[in-house]
C-alpha cells in the first residue's frame, strides 16, 4: 500500500499535468482517514434546507462526513446546527430523522438540551452535582460556521474557512442556476419533502466526479434513452436546446468548484418542453420566458450538473435536484439526494415533477442506477493488490482550456472548456482533484485562500 | 414502592405530587418521556419555587392527582 | 487523532481532576491494541463456573480479551484453562461451545492433547518425526495464574500478576453477596445453563462503566418498570427494603474494582419478595432469615451490581447474574451472562429465576435491550471526527467520597460515596478509570500493587 505522505499528494498520487490518479486515493483507508481530518473537517457542507424546518422546534437530522448533526431552528427562529452526541456519554441525542420539538433529551442519562443547543435539564443537578455543573459550558456542540443561501443551510467546522460566499468565489452564480425559480427568481425554491437517503459500496469520489461533469459516460444511459423516460416521453430529459447552443465546462481551479453549462445563441427561443402535460409544458414556457427578460444575458445561461467542493452534487434543470456524498468509509457512500421544486408552482407541477424527478434519479431511478452499477464495480475492481498498481487516465482535453471565455457577447467566469465540437473533456474532473490533493497536502487555510495572497500582493 | 408514573401521558393541567411534597401543575409535556415543564404550586422545602416554571425529572414524580 | 503516550494517559486523557476523559479511549484503535496488552493479558479474569465443568473430561470454552480458552476439568479432577490453539500451527483444537472429551485433538493435522494439556498424539511420530519432537515442551499453553473461589473459575496470563485474592483485597466480601447462597451458605450457587453470548456494537468499557454504578442511567429502563417484569408484578425488581436503605457508591481505588451496594438500618423487618409464586416467596423468605442470623452485621448489606477489575460484572440480587465484557475490536463487545441460581433451591424456584432472568437480562431481556440501545449509539456518536475532541463529563460528585463510612456500627471496606440523598454520583466510574490509566501506564506489576494512594490524592483535587 502507498504511505500517503512519504511522495505528497502532488505529484505522487494525483498527476494532474500527466493526466493521472492514483486509485490510492479511492481504496485506501490511511487516505481516506486522512480525508475525514482534512477535507470533512475544514469545508463547507451542505447540511439542509430551511424549507425543511419552517416552524420553531423543527429539526431534521443531518450529516456532516461520517458524522450526525442536527439541523434545526430555535424558539427565536434562529437556525442551528448541531454535533449529534450527548456531552455527557456522547448518546445519539436525537434519534429521529425529522420532526419538531422543544428539547432534545438524550435517552440514555436524561441531559436535555433547548433547540438552541443549551443544556437546560440534569437529572439531579442538586442532588448528585451539587449545582457545581457548569451547564453553560456542556451545551450541544455547535457547529461554528453556518450560512443560510437562498434557503439552503451549509456548515463548515473550521473556525479559519473563509465565510460561504468567498468559498464559493463567483461559483455562485452557477448556484443560483439550482436555487432561483425557473421564472428567474430569487431563491424562488423548496424541497419537495423527503429527501432519499441509500447506500453504495463506493468510495464517495466515484460520484463526485460523475456529478462534475462527466458526460463522457453518457454511453452507459443509453438503455435510459431508449425507453423514453422523459419529460416530453423520448430520450431521459428534453434535450433539444442543447443542439443548439455552446457546451462548456467550466472550473474554479482555486476553489475546487465546476459544473457544465450550455449557452445559448443571443436571440434562441427556447424550444417546447414537458410535452407529457399541457399544464406543465405551459407553465416553463411561462417562466423560461420570464427568466430570459428577468435576467437578460445571463438568461441564456442553462445548468447541467456541477460540483461545489467537496461533495455537494448540483443537478440544475432536468431533474432539478442537490446530492451529497457523504462518506461511510473509504469503500461505502450514503447519498442523500434532495428535490427541488419552485415553491410558487401550482400543485399538478410539483406533482409532475415528483413523479419525473424519481423516474430518473435516486435508489429506484433509472438513470442512477447505470450509475451506481458502474461506481460500485469500478470501485470493487480497483482494490486489489494488483488493480491499485495502474493509476486511472484523466488526460482528456489536457491543454484545451480557455481563461475569458466568451461567446456572443457573455463571459463567462471561470476557466473554459467548449467541448461543443470535442463531445467531452475531462477539464473538470482534473480540477476536483487538483483541489482535493490541495486540501490534502495543506496544514492550515491560509495556504488554500490561494486567492487572498493573489489579492495581498497586488 | 409505588408504580412508576408514565409521564408521557401526562396533559397540560394536571397536577402531580414531587419528592419531598413539593406539588406542580403540567405546563406542558415534551414527550420524551424523561421530562416535563411544568409550574410548582407548593413547595415545602424551598417557597422561592412557587410560582416558577421548571422542568421536571420524571423520577421525581411520586403521585398523580386529579386534573385541575 | 489524539496520539496515545505523548501526553500520557492521565491529565491527557483521563483527567480525574477535572473529572473528564477523552472519547478516544473508547474509539482509538491504537488505544485498544494497547488494551489488549497492558490490561487483558496481565488483569484477572472471569472464565466460567466449575459446575460446568462437573466431571473429568468436561470442557466449556470460553475467552480470556480476545483469545479463545478452554476450562477443562482433567481425569484426576484438576481444573485447567488452555489457549485454544494448537500449538503446531495454531487451530483451534476444540471447536464446541461445551461438552467432553478424552483428548482434544486437532483437526488440521491431528496434534492431540490430553484434558491436562499434554502433547499426546502426534501422527508420524516415528516416521517423520524420527521420535525426536520433545513433546514434553509442546502441550497445550497454560494460564499462568489460575483461582477456583467458591465455583468461579478466575485466570491470568501474567505469572506476576499478585494472587487472586489479593488482587481482590477488600472487595471479597461484595462478590461473595453474588456467590453465596441466598441463606448465606458459602458458595451454594451454581449456574442455570447455559450462558448467553452476543455482539453489541460498541467499545467492552461502556458496559464495564454501566455495571460499575451507573445508576443514573435508571430513567432509560422507565418502560421496563412501566411494563412491570419484577417478580412480584411490579416495576423491574423487588426492592422496598431498599427505600429503607442507605445507598452506597463504594470504590477500591488500589484495586479498581467497585459496586453499588445498599445498607439496611439494624433492624428492618422483611419485606414480601417474589409474589408471584408462593412457593418461590417462601423459598426467598426463609433464606433471608437465614442469611440475616447467619452473617450478622453483613447481612444488612445488599449487593445491587458491580465490578471487579476490568471486565467482570456482577447484578448480586435481582436478577442474580455475572457477565464478562469480551472486547472485539474497539468498536465490538462481546457480552457473556452466567445465571446464577442457589444449588439447592427446589426446580420451581429455578424455573422461576430463569424465566424472570432471562425477562431481564441477555440479548432479549427487556432491561439490557434498554441499555444496549445506548451504549451502541453513544459509540457511534463519539467516533467522528469531529466528536472525539469533545470529552465526556465525569464530575458528578466529585469530592463527597468518605474514607472509613460507618453507619449504625457497621464500618462499610473501601472508599463511599452515600448517594441517599445525592441519588447519584460518578465516583464509581472515576474508580474505574483511574485504575485504567494506571494500568496502561505501569509497565510492571510493581507499580501497581506499591500500594500508591495516588488515586485518592487526585480526587481529593
Amino acid at each position: 500500500m502507498a504511505t500517503t505522505r512519504k511522495d505528497g499528494y502532488r505529484p505522487g498520487l494525483v498527476d494532474i499535468s500527466a493526466g493521472q490518479v492514483s486509485r490510492e486515493i479511492f481504496v485506501n483507508e490511511e487516505i481516506y482517514r486522512e480525508e475525514l481530518e482534512r477535507l470533512f473537517a475544514r469545508v463547507w457542507l451542505f447540511v439542509g434546507h430551511e424549507s425543511q424546518i419552517p416552524k420553531p422546534g423543527d429539526y431534521f437530522v443531518s450529516g456532516m462526513g461520517e458524522e450526525s448533526v442536527i439541523l434545526c431552528r430555535d424558539r427565536a427562529g434562529k437556525v442551528h446546527v448541531f454535533l449529534n452526541s450527548c456531552r455527557h456519554r456522547g448518546m445519539k441525542v436525537c434519534r429521529y430523522d425529522e420532526g419538531n420539538t422543544p428539547v432534545f433529551t438524550c435517552p440514555y442519562h436524561g441531559w436535555s438540551y433547548g433547540t438552541d443547543g443549551q443544556l437546560v435539564g440534569v437529572p439531579y443537578f442538586r442532588e448528585a452535582y451539587h449545582e457545581k455543573l457548569d451547564r453553560s459550558r456542556w451545551g450541544l456542540v455547535e457547529v461554528p460556521r453556518t450560512y443560510l443561501y437562498k434557503g439552503t443551510v451549509w456548515a463548515c467546522w473550521d473556525s479559519a474557512a473563509p465565510p460561504f460566499l468567498e468559498y464559493l468565489g463567483d461559483f455562485v452564480r452557477y448556484l443560483d442556476l439550482t436555487l432561483d425559480g425557473w421564472d428567474g427568481s430569487e431563491g424562488g425554491t423548496e424541497i419537495l419533502g423527503g429527501i432519499q437517503k441509500w447506500r453504495i459500496p463506493c468510495n464517495w469520489k466515484f460520484p463526485a466526479e460523475n456529478f462534475c461533469g462527466d458526460s463522457y459516460h453518457n454511453i452507459s444511459h443509453r438503455s435510459v434513452d431508449l425507453v423514453g423516460i422523459g419529460p416530453s416521453g423520448t430520450g431521459r430529459r428534453d434535450m433539444r436546446e442543447r443542439q443548439m447552443a455552446r457546451r462548456l465546462q467550466v472550473a474554479f481551479y482555486e476553489r475546487g468548484h465546476q459544473t457544465g453549462v450550455y449557452l445559448f445563441p443571443k436571440d434562441q427561443a427556447t424550444p417546447p418542453s414537458y410535452q407529457h402535460s399541457p399544464e406543465v409544458s405551459e407553465y416553463f414556457a411561462h417562466c423560461e420566458e420570464e427568466r430570459r427578460k428577468k435576467r437578460g444575458e445571463w438568461g441564456r445561461l442553462i445548468g447541467s450538473p456541477g460540483e461545489i467542493f467537496p461533495n455537494t452534487a448540483l443537478h440544475p434543470r432536468q431533474p432539478r435536484t442537490i446530492a451529497v456524498w457523504h462518506p461511510r468509509g473509504a469503500h461505502q457512500t450514503e447519498v442523500w439526494r434532495w428535490y427541488v421544486v419552485d415553491s410558487a408552482a401550482p400543485q399538478e407541477v410539483k406533482d409532475f415533477l415528483r413523479d419525473y424527478y424519481i423516474r430518473y434519479s435516486g435508489p429506484g431511478g433509472m438513470t442512477e442506477q447505470d450509475d451506481m452499477e458502474n461506481w460500485n464495480y469500478a470501485h470493487a475492481a480497483s482494490r486489489g493488490t494488483i488493480a491499485r498498481r495502474y493509476p486511472y487516465s484523466y488526460e482528456q482535453g489536457l491543454g484545451f482550456e480557455t481563461e475569458n471565455y466568451e461567446w456572443q457577447g457573455l463571459r463567462i467566469p471561470g476557466t473554459v472548456m467548449d467541448i461543443t465540437d470535442a463531445k467531452s473533456s475531462e477539464h473538470n474532473l482534473r480540477n476536483l482533484y487538483r483541489r482535493w490533493a490541495e486540501f490534502m497536502e495543506a496544514e492550515s487555510w491560509g495556504e488554500l485562500a490561494t486567492w487572498r495572497l493573489a489579492r495581498a500582493a497586488e | 414502592m409505588s408504580e412508576p408514573v408514565n409521564i408521557r401521558l401526562l396533559q397540560p393541567g394536571t397536577r402531580v405530587v414531587l419528592e419531598g411534597g413539593a406539588t406542580a401543575e403540567i405546563v406542558s409535556n415534551p414527550q420524551d418521556g424523561v421530562w416535563v415543564f411544568a409550574r410548582f404550586l407548593t413547595s415545602p422545602d424551598d417557597p422561592d419555587r412557587i410560582g416558577s416554571e421548571e422542568m421536571v425529572f420524571a423520577q421525581e414524580i411520586v403521585e398523580v392527582g386529579e386534573a385541575s | 487523532m489524539a496520539s496515545t503516550n505523548t501526553t500520557g494517559y492521565r491529565r491527557g486523557l483521563v483527567d480525574l481532576g477535572k473529572g473528564q476523559i477523552s472519547r478516544e479511549i473508547f474509539v482509538n484503535d491504537e488505544i485498544y491494541q494497547e488494551e489488549l496488552e497492558r490490561i487483558f493479558a496481565r488483569a484477572w479474569l472471569l472464565v466460567g463456573h466449575e459446575s460446568q465443568i462437573p466431571n473429568p473430561g468436561d470442557f466449556f470454552v470460553s475467552s480470556m480479551g480476545e483469545e479463545s480458552v478452554i476450562l477443562c476439568r482433567d481425569r484426576a479432577h484438576k481444573v485447567h484453562v488452555f489457549l485454544n490453539s494448537c500449538r503446531h500451527r495454531g487451530m483451534k483444537v476444540c471447536r464446541y461451545d461445551e461438552g467432553n472429551a478424552a483428548v482434544l485433538t486437532c483437526p488440521y493435522h491431528g496434534w492431540s492433547y490430553s484434558t491436562d494439556g499434554r502433547l499426546v498424539g502426534v501422527p508420524y511420530f516415528r516416521e517423520a518425526y524420527h521420535g525426536s519432537l520433545d513433546r514434553s515442551r509442546w502441550g497445550l499453553a497454560e494460564v499462568a495464574q489460575l483461582c477456583l473461589y467458591k465455583g468461579t473459575v478466575w485466570a491470568s496470563w501474567d505469572p506476576a500478576a499478585p494472587p487472586f485474592l489479593e488482587y481482590l483485597g477488600d472487595f471479597l466480601p461484595y462478590i461473595d453477596l453474588t456467590l453465596d447462597a441466598w441463606d448465606g451458605s458459602d458458595g451454594g450457587t451454581e449456574i442455570l445453563s447455559g450462558i448467553q453470548k452476543w455482539r453489541v456494537p460498541c467499545n467492552w468499557k461502556f458496559p464495564a462503566e454501566n455495571f460499575s454504578g451507573d445508576s443514573y442511567h435508571n430513567i432509560s429502563h422507565r418502560s421496563v418498570d412501566l411494563a412491570g417484569i419484577g417478580p412480584s408484578g411490579s416495576g423491574r425488581r423487588d426492592m422496598p427494603e431498599l427505600l429503607m436503605a442507605r445507598k452506597l457508591h463504594i470504590a477500591f481505588p488500589e484495586h479498581g474494582h467497585q459496586t453499588t451496594s445498599y445498607l439496611l438500618p439494624k433492624e428492618v423487618a422483611l419485606p414480601p419478595a417474589y409474589q408471584h409464586s408462593s412457593v418461590v416467596s417462601e423459598y426467598f423468605r426463609e433464606c433471608e432469615e437465614a442469611r440475616r442470623n447467619k452473617r450478622g452485621d453483613w447481612g444488612r448489606m445488599i449487593a445491587l451490581v458491580g465490578e471487579v477489575f476490568p471486565n467482570t460484572a456482577f447484578l448480586a440480587r435481582q436478577p442474580r447474574t455475572l457477565a464478562a465484557w469480551h472486547p472485539r475490536g474497539a468498536h465490538e463487545t462481546e457480552v457473556w451472562r452466567w445465571f446464577l441460581v442457589d444449588r439447592n433451591a427446589p426446580a420451581e424456584v429455578k424455573d422461576f429465576l430463569r424465566q424472570y432472568y432471562i425477562r431481564y437480562s441477555g440479548p432479549g431481556g427487556m432491561t439490557e435491550q434498554d441499555d444496549m440501545e445506548n451504549w451502541n449509539y453513544a459509540h457511534a456518536a463519539s467516533r467522528g471526527t469531529i466528536a472525539r475532541r469533545y470529552p465526556y463529563n465525569y464530575e458528578q460528585g466529585t469530592g463527597t467520597e468518605i474514607e472509613n463510612y460507618e453507619w449504625e456500627s457497621f464500618r462499610v471496606p473501601g472508599v463511599v460515596c452515600d448517594l441517599t440523598r445525592a441519588k447519584s454520583s460518578e465516583h464509581n466510574l472515576r474508580n474505574l478509570y483511574r485504575r485504567w490509566a494506571e494500568f496502561m501506564e505501569a509497565d510492571r506489576w510493581e507499580e501497581l500493587t506499591s500500594g500508591r494512594r495516588l488515586g485518592r490524592a487526585e480526587a481529593a483535587e
